[in-house]
C-alpha cells in the first residue's frame, strides 16, 4: 500500500491501515502488574523525538521516513506537544470561522456539487504546514516475540505512519486512539517509527470546536504488546431489573490469538470490598460470552455513592500458564425515560453540569493526570455532578476517574462542523456538512463507533452525544441511529437538530438547548412538550457573569421534565506567556499572538480563570448546585 | 483649636468651608465643588473631590447585549458631570452663600451642631440632569451623606448610582460585613453574610479587565491605609476610616483603580501600578447578567432606570479615638 497526499482532500478518507476501534480496558502479565498498575506489555514512546516542521506540503522532506534518511538536521521536540506550543507553528484562536477565514478561499468537497472534489484544496495548501516526527527505538525485552502495534491517544489532525521505511497507515479523529500493527516490521533494535502530521485535511471541517487551533502529537504514544492469546474487545454489560434491585450481567469478548487451543478465560466478579461474587470459565475462542450472571441485590451506581464492582478477567495458556489479566471496575445503574421524566435509578435525573475543555494555561489541550484530578476536586468543591465532554473524547483517564468520583458523562463525538452552517451569529447552511452528503457520512459514523467502542464499559456515560453544533441532515439521523442500535441502555443527545426541525423525530432522546432564557425554557415546558428538556449550554460564563443563576433554579420546582444542565464551561482558555515588558507571567488569549481572523477573549467563558482559580461567582454556583444535589 | 462645648468649630474661608472638632478637619470646597479634605487623626482621605459615580467597567455581558453602547452616555458623566450649585445650612437653618464679602461678618470662633452643605451636579448627558450630593456634619465628627438622582426618561438606563471616593494612597485592606465574594443584584444568594476581611485590594483578572469587587448588603466597611502623602508624615502605622450604613444597606467595591482605567485596559498587566484607593459606594448597581454573552439582557428587575429618582444614603463616621 501506498500512501496518497491526496488523502488529506478526500472526506471518504479517513483510516487507512488502522486497526479496529475497541474497548479502553488495560492488560497485565500478572497480580503483580496489576497491583502497581504498570504493565510490561506497554512501552512508553513519550519523550523526545526528532523533529521537522515544513511551511506546507509542497516544501516537506518526502522522503523522511526511510530508514537511510539523515536525520541529522532535525530538530528535537517533546510528545506529547502541540507544535504550536513548541514554536514551530503560530499560535490561534478562532470560534466558528475556519482558520483559513479571508485567507485561502475553501469549500468542503462535495458540498456545492457531487462532482465539487475540491482537489489540492488541502494537499497543495499554502497554509498547511507539515510536522515530521522520527523516533529511533529499541523494544524492551519483556515486549520481544510479541505481536506489537503502536497508539496514538490523540494526533490533530491527521498523519501518516510509517516503520523502518514501511507504510502503515493514516488516520484522522485527533481525539480518538489510532492503532497501527507493527509485528510484520518490528525489529529488537534501531527501529525507526516516522509520523507525518498535517495541520489541515478534510477533517478540519469536522473539528470546528471552539478553540485554539493545535496541531501535532499532543496526547501520549505508546507500544503495546499482546500474549498469544490477547483480550482485545471487552464489552461489560451490567442491567438492572425494573424493580430497581435485581441485576444481570453479560459479558461479551473478542479475542485475538494464533492459538486457541487449551487456552481459558476466567471471569471473577468481585463487590467493592473485594468478595468474590460468582467465578466463570470458558474455552478460549474469537468470540467468548460469559453466562448470564444474575445479582438479587445490586449496589447502585450514583454521583452520591459511586458503588464499583470489579471484574478480573484471566486469560491462560493450556498449561494453565497466565497470558494476561484485565481489571475492569464496572457499575450497575439505569438511565431511561419514563414518562417524558429521564430518570436514573427510578429517581428524576438533576443535572449539575459543566462543559469542559482539557485545558491546561502551560500546555493547552496537553493535560496531565494531575491536571484531571485537580478539575475533578473543583468540582466537587463547586457540587458539579455531570461533564459534558466538550466536544471530542478525552483522555481515556478521566472516564475512569469520573466512574470513581461519580461524574455523569456525557460523552461526545469529535464532531463540530460550526462554521459550515453558521457565519456571523446567523444560520446559513449552505455548504453544511455532513448535512445529508453521503461521501461524509462514514468519516462521521467512523468517530461515533471509535468514541462507543473505546468508551462503552465506563458506567459514568449516561449519554452519549451525536458532536456539537453540526447542524442537522440524514447523516446525523443515521449516527443517532447507530448509538440505538450498539448502545439501547444509554440516552442519545444532539442540540444541533434545534436549528432544522425537521430530524426532530429521528435524532435525539433530549430536547436540549443552548442559552435559551429561563423564560423562554419555561414556555416550551408549559406548551405539552415530547422530549425532557436539558441545557446544554447555559449560564456563559464570559468574564464578570452567572448572574441570574436563580432564575434556572426554580425551573426545578416548576417543572419535573427540567432536567438541569452544563454550564458554559469550566476554565477559561487562555495561553502563560512571559510578558513582553515586564517579564513576568502573563495569560494571554485570540489576538495576542498576532493571530487574525480571531474570536479575541471569547474563550474566556469559564467557571475558573485559565490558571486554575475559581471566579467569584464560583460561589454562586457552589450554592444552587449545592442546593440540588 | 480646642472644641468648645462638643460643637462644630466653623471656619467661614473664601473659597471653603471649614468643619473642626475633635480629631478631625473637613474642608467642603466651592472652587472644587465638593469635600475637597477630609482628615481624621491627622490622616487625609481624599485625593480630589468625590464625585457621582454613573459608570461601571464594561462587563463580557454588557459588551455583547450592547448596553455599553447604548448607555454610553454616562461614561461621559461618570468623567466630566459638575458641580453648578451649592447650598450650606447651619444649625437647620440655610445662610446665604458664606463667600467675600459676606463673611466677613465672621470670626475665627464660629460654632454649630451641625453644617449641611449641598453640591448640585449637571450630568454631562443630552439631555441633562442633575444629582444633589448632600453632607450633614455633626459636632462629633460623623458626615451623613445623601445622594439623590433625579430621574429623566429620556436617558438610557444607568450602569451604577453611586459617589466616587479616590484615596491618596493604596489601602492595604478592608474589613466589611456583608456578603462574602464578589456579589450583585443578580448574583448574591451563594454568599454568606457576616465580617469578613480583604487584604490589599485584589482586581478580579478577567481575561479582559472590567467591572469587579462589587459587594451588595453591606453594612459597614472599614478601609485601612499605612502610608500618606504628607512630607511630614514618614509613620508606618496603620489609620482607617469607616462608612456606615444609613437607613438602608449599600454597595462598594475597594480597587486600585476608576471604572474609565479598568475599561482601557485589554488585559491585567497593562493596569497601572496600584497607587490609589478607589471606594465606590453605590445606592444602584446593574446585574451582572449571564444568559449569554452575546445579545441577552440582564434580566430585567435588575436593571437601573434612569427616569426615576435614585436615592440612598451613607455615614462617614466620626474618627476613632484611641486615648
Amino acid at each position: 500500500m501506498e500512501p496518497a497526499i491526496e488523502w488529506l482532500d478526500d472526506p471518504t478518507v479517513f483510516r487507512v491501515g488502522q486497526l479496529p476501534a475497541h474497548s479502553d480496558h488495560h492488560y497485565f502479565r500478572s497480580k503483580d502488574e496489576v497491583t502497581s498498575h504498570t504493565s510490561s506489555f506497554q512501552q512508553s514512546l513519550d519523550g523526545q523525538w526528532q523533529f521537522n516542521c515544513a511551511t506546507n506540503p509542497m516544501n516537506r522532506i518526502t522522503h523522511f521516513y526511510e530508514p537511510q534518511f539523515n536525520s541529522d538536521n532535525f530538530d528535537q521536540i517533546k510528545v506529547p506537544e502541540h507544535i504550536e506550543m513548541a514554536g514551530y507553528s503560530q499560535i490561534h484562536y478562532i470560534n466558528t470561522l475556519y482558520a483559513w477565514e479571508g485567507k485561502i478561499y475553501r469549500r468542503p468537497a462535495y458540498a456545492l456539487g457531487d462532482d465539487d472534489q475540491q482537489a489540492g484544496s488541502f494537499s497543495q495548501g499554502l497554509d498547511n504546514q507539515v510536522g515530521q516526527y522520527l523516533k529511533r527505538f529499541d523494544l524492551n525485552p519483556a515486549m520481544l516475540n510479541q505481536a506489537i502495534s503502536v497508539c496514538f491517544e490523540g494526533v490533530e489532525k491527521a498523519m501518516y505512519v510509517w516503520l523502518n521505511g514501511h507504510f502503515l497507515g493514516y488516520a484522522e479523529d485527533s481525539f480518538t486512539p489510532s492503532k497501527f500493527d507493527l509485528t510484520p516490521y518490528i525489529k529488537p533494535k534501531d527501529n525507526v517509527l516516522a509520523v507525518e502530521v498535517f495541520k489541515h485535511s478534510t477533517a478540519s471541517y469536522l473539528e470546528d470546536q471552539d478553540f485554539f487551533q493545535f496541531f501535532g502529537i499532543f496526547r501520549s504514544v505508546h507500544l503495546d504488546a499482546k500474549p498469544a492469546v490477547h483480550l482485545d474487545d471487552l464489552n461489560i454489560k451490567p442491567r438492572v431489573a425494573a424493580d430497581n434491585t435485581a441485576g444481570f450481567l453479560n459479558i461479551v469478548l473478542k479475542l485475538i490469538g494464533q492459538n486457541y487451543a487449551g487456552a481459558t478465560v476466567k471471569f471473577a466478579i468481585m463487590d467493592h470490598e473485594h468478595n468474590k461474587l460468582a467465578v466463570q470459565t470458558k474455552l478460549a475462542t474469537a468470540n467468548v460470552a460469559a453466562d448470564q450472571m444474575e445479582f438479587n441485590h445490586v449496589h447502585l451506581w450514583s454521583h452520591i455513592d459511586p458503588y464499583l464492582y470489579h471484574l478480573e478477567i484471566t486469560i491462560k495458556d493450556a498449561s494453565g500458564n497466565t497470558l494476561e489479566i484485565v481489571p475492569y471496575d464496572f457499575g450497575f445503574r439505569r438511565i431511561e425515560i419514563k414518562d417524558k421524566v429521564m430518570l436514573l435509578n427510578n429517581q428524576r435525573l438533576i443535572l449539575n453540569g459543566t462543559n469542559r475543555h482539557e485545558w491546561s494555561c502551560k500546555t493547552g489541550r496537553c493535560i496531565t493526570k494531575q491536571d484531571m484530578l485537580n478539575d475533578l476536586q473543583t468540582f466537587h468543591d463547586l457540587n458539579i455532578n455531570a461533564d459534558r465532554t466538550s466536544h471530542y473524547p478525552n483522555q481515556i483517564p478521566w472516564y475512569y476517574l469520573c466512574d470513581q468520583q461519580g461524574i455523569y458523562v456525557m460523552a461526545e463525538t469529535n464532531l463540530e462542523t460550526h462554521g459550515t452552517w453558521q457565519k456571523m451569529g446567523v444560520d446559513e447552511p449552505s455548504y453544511n456538512v455532513p448535512g445529508s452528503l453521503s461521501k461524509w457520512l462514514p468519516a462521521i459514523m467512523d468517530r461515533a463507533q471509535n468514541n462507543y467502542e473505546l468508551l462503552k464499559n465506563h458506567p459514568s456515560i449516561l449519554f452519549w452525544s451525536l458532536g456539537n453544533e453540526s447542524f442537522a441532515g440524514d447523516d446525523l439521523a443515521a449516527m443517532n441511529k447507530y448509538y440505538k442500535t450498539v448502545d439501547p441502555s444509554r440516552l442519545v443527545h444532539y442540540e444541533g437538530v434545534f436549528h432544522n426541525t425537521e430530524y426532530r423525530d429521528r435524532i435525539s432522546d433530549v430536547e436540549s438547548r443552548m442559552y435559551d432564557s429561563p423564560t423562554a425554557i419555561a414556555k416550551y415546558l408549559s406548551n405539552n412538550p415530547d422530549k425532557p428538556f436539558l441545557n446544554c449550554e447555559y449560564m456563559h460564563d464570559m468574564g464578570n457573569s452567572i448572574g441570574g443563576m436563580q432564575d434556572y433554579d426554580a425551573l426545578f420546582d416548576q417543572f419535573e421534565m427540567y432536567q438541569g444542565g452544563f454550564i458554559w464551561d469550566f476554565m477559561d482558555q487562555a495561553i502563560m506567556v512571559t510578558d513582553e515588558v515586564t517579564g513576568k507571567p502573563a495569560l494571554r488569549y485570540g489576538g495576542d499572538f498576532d493571530d487574525r481572523h480571531s474570536d479575541y477573549e471569547f474563550s474566556g467563558d469559564g467557571l475558573l480563570f485559565a490558571d486554575h482559580t475559581p471566579k467569584p461567582a464560583t460561589q454562586e454556583v457552589a450554592y444552587y448546585y449545592g442546593k440540588r444535589e | 483649636m480646642a472644641n468648645v462645648n462638643n460643637k462644630l468649630h466653623v471656619i467661614y474661608g473664601d473659597a471653603t468651608l471649614g468643619l473642626t472638632g475633635d480629631h478631625f478637619h473637613y474642608l467642603f470646597s466651592y472652587e472644587r465643588g465638593g469635600l475637597e479634605s477630609l482628615v481624621q487623626n491627622g490622616k487625609e482621605w481624599l485625593y480630589r473631590v468625590p464625585k457621582p459615580q454613573f459608570w461601571r467597567a464594561t462587563t463580557d455581558n454588557d459588551r455583547g447585549n450592547h448596553f455599553s453602547q447604548k448607555s454610553a452616555t454616562w461614561l461621559a458623566a461618570d468623567m466630566f458631570s459638575h458641580c453648578i450649585n451649592f447650598n450650606v445650612s447651619v444649625d437647620g437653618q440655610p445662610i446665604e452663600l458664606p463667600i467675600a464679602p459676606l463673611n466677613n461678618k465672621y470670626t475665627n470662633n464660629e460654632f454649630a451642631d451641625q453644617v449641611e452643605i449641598q453640591f448640585t451636579y449637571q450630568t454631562a448627558t443630552v439631555p441633562t440632569t442633575t444629582v444633589d450630593i448632600n453632607y450633614l456634619v455633626t459636632a462629633s465628627g460623623k458626615i451623613q451623606i445623601s445622594a439623590n438622582y433625579h430621574g429623566n426618561a429620556d436617558l438610557p438606563e444607568l450602569p451604577a448610582f453611586g459617589l466616587q471616593l479616590v484615596m491618596p494612597t493604596a489601602a492595604t485592606g478592608f474589613t466589611y460585613q456583608g456578603l462574602s465574594g464578589e456579589t450583585y443584584p443578580d448574583r448574591m444568594n451563594g454568599a454568606t453574610f457576616g465580617e469578613h476581611h480583604i487584604a490589599g485590594m485584589p482586581v478580579t483578572p478577567y481575561m479582559v479587565p472590567q467591572e469587579c469587587g462589587m459587594h451588595m448588603q453591606t453594612d459597614w466597611v472599614t478601609i485601612t491605609r499605612d502610608q500618606t502623602l504628607n512630607n511630614t508624615d514618614q509613620s508606618r502605622n496603620p489609620f482607617s476610616l469607616t462608612i456606615k450604613n444609613h437607613d438602608a444597606p449599600f454597595a462598594f467595591s475597594c480597587l486600585p483603580y476608576t471604572a474609565e482605567e479598568l475599561e482601557n485596559a485589554t488585559h491585567i498587566e497593562e493596569l497601572p501600578v496600584v497607587r490609589r484607593t478607589v471606594l465606590c459606594i453605590l445606592g444602584a448597581v446593574r446585574g451582572v447578567g449571564g444568559i449569554d454573552s452575546w445579545g441577552a439582557d440582564v434580566i430585567k428587575r435588575f436593571h437601573i432606570s434612569a427616569a426615576h429618582d435614585l436615592n440612598f444614603s451613607f455615614e462617614i463616621a466620626k474618627p476613632v479615638i484611641n486615648e
